[in-house]
């Protein structure tokens, strides 16, 4: 099929200003968005720059603005786009450093805040190897595991947009992933930075992030359920 | 591995957790208390036969007059504080938010404290 694309282009070392590329080419429909962006640094312009690393939606890479909304260019397929017409831009609300590159240090600045590893100083269990948890345990914060840190959530976030210092989405879900982890001990540290002005109470109940998230996690939800935590004490 | 209900610290209570809380329970007196003005004021009565002495009659029940300033108090303060919060998205310097966030309790005072005249003073003839 025949389409027209149109990507934002930033070219620092060039001295010219943003602009807008608009490319008409054939693709098939079964391509991906990344599938086309390929495409066009082979056949037209070499310099095209974006991120992209497994190409399969599992490293996060290449989350991009697609006719206005955050996906991964490697999980769109052109013809589910329902237009023949395509806009390809970087997310919004990160600093954009070349084409649909954006500096993502502030958004992972802001996932470290939340200490997103295990954290539990306990001694070992008596048999010295495991500490056990059951199936229902596991299940608890098994959605907020599925994160792939690409950023698609955040940067969809009207919050975000208007005040860089709040957190966001994706480090709230990284909270979440070992504040509901039964065998975890650092939850109140991490709602202590939680619940600071640039916490959780920025957020406005948008629900884009979770529209945007392209592993389906139930992003609001989960914001939601830590807001509880702060506010009761309690992990259930 | 019995139990699934952890009980940990929480933090402090801030402004801000309080700040949300009242959005919510504000929100939930607001249901009844603006849906309930709505109907009455705008399809049993009709804006157009609202004039003084349909306030006066109004008013003379100190039912209506407690009913009034909870959805002042309540609508206002919500409406204040929602404020409040999109504005502090956009406001990066601590001085001017506490400038904003003086100014809007000033507004939140003012506002209040007039219909508070109003609905304590009630409806006099201007002679
Ligand atoms: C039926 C009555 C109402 C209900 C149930 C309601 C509910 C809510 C809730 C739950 C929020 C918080 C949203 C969030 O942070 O996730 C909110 C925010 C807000 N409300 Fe209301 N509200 C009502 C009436 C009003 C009225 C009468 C006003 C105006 C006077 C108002 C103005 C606002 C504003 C300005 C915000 C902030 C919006 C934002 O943070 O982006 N609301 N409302
Ligand atoms: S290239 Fe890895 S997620 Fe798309």
């Amino acid at each position: 099929m025949q389409i027209k694309l149109k990507v934002f282009r930033y070219l620092p070392h060039t001295g010219k200003k943003p602009h807008y590329d608009t490319y008409e080419m054939e693709v098939d429909p079964n391509d991906r968005v990344l599938d086309v962006l390929e495409q066009v640094r082979a056949d037209s312009d070499p310099s095209l720059g974006y991120r992209r690393s497994c190409a399969h939606g599992v490293c996060g890479s290449d989350a991009m603005r697609i006719n206005g909304r955050n996906m991964l260019a490697c999980k769109v397929l052109v013809k589910d786009l329902n237009s023949s017409k395509i806009t390809v831009e970087p997310i919004l609300g990160l600093k954009v450093l070349r084409d649909l590159i954006v500096d993502m240090d502030p958004f992972f600045e802001h996932f470290r805040s939340v200490m997103p590893y295990f954290v539990n100083d306990d001694p070992l269990p008596e048999d010295g190897k495991e500490r056990l948890q059951s199936p229902t345990q596991r299940e608890r914060f098994d959605d907020t595991t599925k994160c792939i840190l690409c950023a698609a959530c955040t940067t969809s976030c009207p919050s975000f947009w208007a005040n860089g210092k709040y957190v966001g989405p994706a480090a709230i879900v990284n909270a979440h992933r070992f504040i509901f982890d039964s065998r975890d001990t650092a939850a109140a540290e991490r709602l202590e930075v939680l619940n600071e002005d640039s916490g959780v109470w920025r957020c406005r109940t948008a629900f884009n992030c979770t529209e945007a998230c392209p592993r389906d996690i139930e992003i609001t939800k989960a914001i939601a359920e830590v807001k509880q935590v702060i506010y009761s004490g309690k992990i259930e | 591995m019995t139990t699934n209900t952890r009980t940990i610290e929480k933090p402090k209570p801030n402004f801000e957790t309080k700040s949300w809380m009242f959005m919510r329970y504000s929100a939930v007196l607001l249901i009844p208390l603006v849906f309930g003005h709505l109907i009455l004021q705008d399809v049993i009565v009709g804006v157009h036969r609202i004039d003084l002495d349909y306030v006066a009659m109004r008013w003379a029940s100190i039912g209506w007059r407690i009913y009034d300033a909870l959805l002042l108090a309540f609508a206002f303060a919500h409406g204040v504080n929602g404020i409040r919060q999109v504005l502090n998205d956009f406001i990066q310097s601590d001085q001017v938010r506490k400038i904003m966030h003086w100014g809007l309790f000033l507004l939140w005072l003012i506002v209040t404290a007039i219909g508070a005249i109003a609905l304590i003073g009630g409806v006099r003839p201007i002679s």
